[in-house]
């Protein structure tokens, strides 16, 4: 009903493109996230969504309605900005009715809107306060108030969490996830954050370097991420490359062989895998410390988180394999380690950086 | 936040401490400091006094020997004569039209001037602003015989109208104008745009009012100006009842001789309003600034 429809949207600023062909089609009700390093052009997107940007080429629906050469305010999404934008010499009442008198809604309706998103947002006792008197996290409710009493097909928000301060910005998330449940409102949530980005999204748009690298749940995402971009930017540790000396069929199934190290079996298929150039992937988790496992390595560095503790885990050729072991790790920096690799959860990325994993 | 309550005194007492112990130590610093500062301050201010008391002595007493800091006799003789013999009263009118006219239409127009240039997009924007900056380095002297023919023509001397148009070119008020709305975070002009406000909305209810403190210091400063102004004026008005204050004392010196006392009552009260009005608002203009300054953070 309010979809949000791109198609091949380009964006660029005189000879420099930010964004090329980026399609995407985003259900009514959906929490979005952009999910990208600084600069790769997902605050455009967002921007260019809201009516901000112009297209340089491509086509915006929303709706089922072309829109991508209306005005901002005929396009019927609202937007958080990073710094709020709250009109500091408005109260915070006049800042949520600024934008329903300009379109001349009937005073009662104006107080009775304000009042309803207030209470919602349990910000009614701040009504009367000039922004300067409110704290970051009241600001920010005030800034989603505001998106609120115009009843906008969807919200657009862009890092509205990157002012806050840690605890603030967990707790925010939370109440923008509660908030999402109640009013099943389309939000496109704009951040370089992967937790937030795994804890907000419906599904997760993870962009790079001008274009979308993969569009997944948060689970598909961290699981089968689909390029080598994807699987070290989402996930903290970030995920370990090793690269394949050599790669043999077994019974089907995929087995890697390492500079110096006892080949691993992996449930990635055999047929249709390149056998050059090709890197190994695996998460700490699924790289655990064991006596008899098949990669070994000397301990570089060791993490200890509480619940779990990380070995940063020398190889013979160079590169470095995180390994978890458990939160009371005997393993101290300097020890060898040997590290038993879960080929169920790993999986290979060809030279241009595609993913291969285990069938689904 | 009991405890953070609780240190901020001890924090804020120990730090004036310090600050009362250095003060003690620049003392003799600080003292030949003052006393360069009050010998100075003296002899910007001496006239000024020597104004005010010879305004309040009789004529008879204003030429003596003596130097006398003091009047012997206080009176107000001077006063009445000028408010008796005067059109001061119909002067100091003229003033406050034409100057609260000058200041009202040049902030309007200099305001709307300023936020197109700041915030629009339109073709010769930048040409525009280029002549603007150019003009600002043409004096009003330069001009006075085009201003004079001009409004000649339009038949405006002697009119208050004619008083005011040639005083309305203040681009230094457009400039700082500008300065300011080009300082204004562009969220807030892209969160109105989002809000459907219109250009006008934008200008009047977000950038005016955010900068409300820079609009005061620019009204003041402006209105100072135009009472102050005396050679336009002095050029535009020949008939004594549409002389403002600053070219109708000089009359007061023409019609009746030399009588210093009656004189200087009449310069005195030429100043009074901007005097007064600097000195209540002179917190406020720097206050202003700051708090428009502060929009930036």
């Amino acid at each position: 009903m309010s979809d949000i429809v791109l198609k091949e949207v380009s964006k660029s600023f005189g000879a420099v493109s930010v964004l090329d062909k980026v399609s995407m089609h985003i259900q009514s009700g959906e929490f979005i996230v952009f999910l990208g390093p600084s600069g790769c052009g997902k605050s455009t997107l967002l921007r260019m969504i809201a009516g901000l940007e112009d297209v340089t080429e491509g086509e915006i629906h929303l709706g089922g309605r072309r829109v991508d050469q209306l005005p901002p305010n005929e396009r019927g999404v609202a937007m958080v900005f990073q710094n709020y934008a709250l009109y500091p010499h408005m109260t915070v009442r006049d800042n949520m009715s600024f934008g329903l008198q300009n379109v001349g809604t009937p005073k009662p309706e104006i107080i009775r809107r304000v009042d309803d998103a207030a209470r919602m947002l349990e910000i009614t006792q701040l009504l009367e306060r000039k922004p300067a008197q409110l704290s970051g996290g009241q600001r920010q409710r005030v800034a989603i108030g505001r998106a609120i009493v115009r009843d906008p097909k969807a919200f657009l928000l862009d890092e509205p969490l990157s002012n806050l301060d840690a605890g603030l910005r967990v707790r925010t998330r939370l109440e923008l996830a509660q908030l999402h449940n109640r009013i099943r409102a389309t939000m496109i949530f704009v951040t370089h954050d992967q937790t937030e980005a795994m804890t907000l999204a419906t599904r997760i748009v993870v962009m790079n370097n001008r274009r979308i690298e993969q569009i997944g749940t948060p689970m598909e995402i961290y699981s089968r991420p689909a390029t080598r971009f994807v699987a070290g930017f989402v996930g903290s540790p970030a995920m370990s490359f090793l690269p394949v000396t050599a790669v043999s069929d077994v019974g089907g199934k995929a087995a890697f062989s390492f500079a110096g190290q006892t080949p691993v079996t992996t449930s990635v298929p055999f047929a249709g895998l390149p056998t050059s150039s090709l890197t190994f992937g695996i998460r700490a988790e699924a790289a655990l410390v064991d006596p008899n496992g098949a990669i070994e390595g000397v301990a570089d560095v060791v993490e200890r988180l509480g619940e779990r503790s990380l070995i940063y885990t020398r190889l013979a050729d160079g590169s470095t394999l995180v390994a978890e072991d458990n939160g009371v790790s005997t393993v101290q920096a300097g020890d060898p380690v040997r590290i038993a690799i879960d080929g169920n959860a790993a999986m290979v990325f060809d030279d241009a950086g595609k993913a291969y994993h285990a069938a689904a | 936040m009991s405890v953070a309550d609780s240190r901020n005194p001890a924090v804020d007492a120990s730090g004036t401490a310090t600050a009362q112990r250095k003060l003690r130590a620049f003392d003799i610093g600080g003292l030949i400091l003052t006393l360069i500062t009050l010998v100075f301050a003296i002899i910007w201010a001496f006239p000024i006094y020597w104004g005010v008391i010879t305004s309040l002595k009789p004529e008879s007493q204003v030429i003596s020997k003596t130097v006398e800091l003091l009047p012997r006799t206080w009176t107000f003789d001077a006063y009445w004569e000028v408010f008796a013999n005067t059109m001061i009263g119909r002067w100091y009118v003229n003033s406050l039209v034409t100057s609260l006219g000058v200041t009202a239409i040049t902030l309007v127009t200099s305001a709307l001037t300023a936020y197109a240039l700041s915030q629009l997009r339109f073709p010769g924007r930048t040409v525009l602003w280029y002549l603007i900056l150019a003009s600002f380095m043409v004096p009003l002297t330069a001009l006075i015989v085009n201003h004079f023919i001009l409004m000649a023509q339009l038949s405006l001397i002697n009119t208050w109208m004619g008083v005011i148009l040639p005083q309305l070119i203040h681009p230094v008020v457009i400039i700082v104008y500008k300065n300011f709305f080009d300082s204004v975070p562009k969220e807030y002009r892209e969160a109105a745009k989002m809000d459907s406000a219109s250009e006008w909305r934008i200008f009047s209810r977000i950038y005016l009012p955010m900068n409300w403190g820079v609009t005061t210091a620019l009204a003041i400063v402006t209105f100072i100006g135009a009472w102050n102004a005396f050679l336009w004026p002095f050029l535009a008005v020949s008939k004594p009842d549409m002389m403002n204050v600053a070219v109708g004392i000089t009359q007061v010196n023409d019609a009746f001789g030399v009588h210093y006392a009656r004189d200087l009552a009449a310069a005195i009260l030429a100043a009074l309003l901007v005097a007064l009005l600097y000195l209540v608002f002179q917190r406020r203009v720097t206050q202003a600034i700051m708090l428009s300054a502060g929009v930036k953070g």
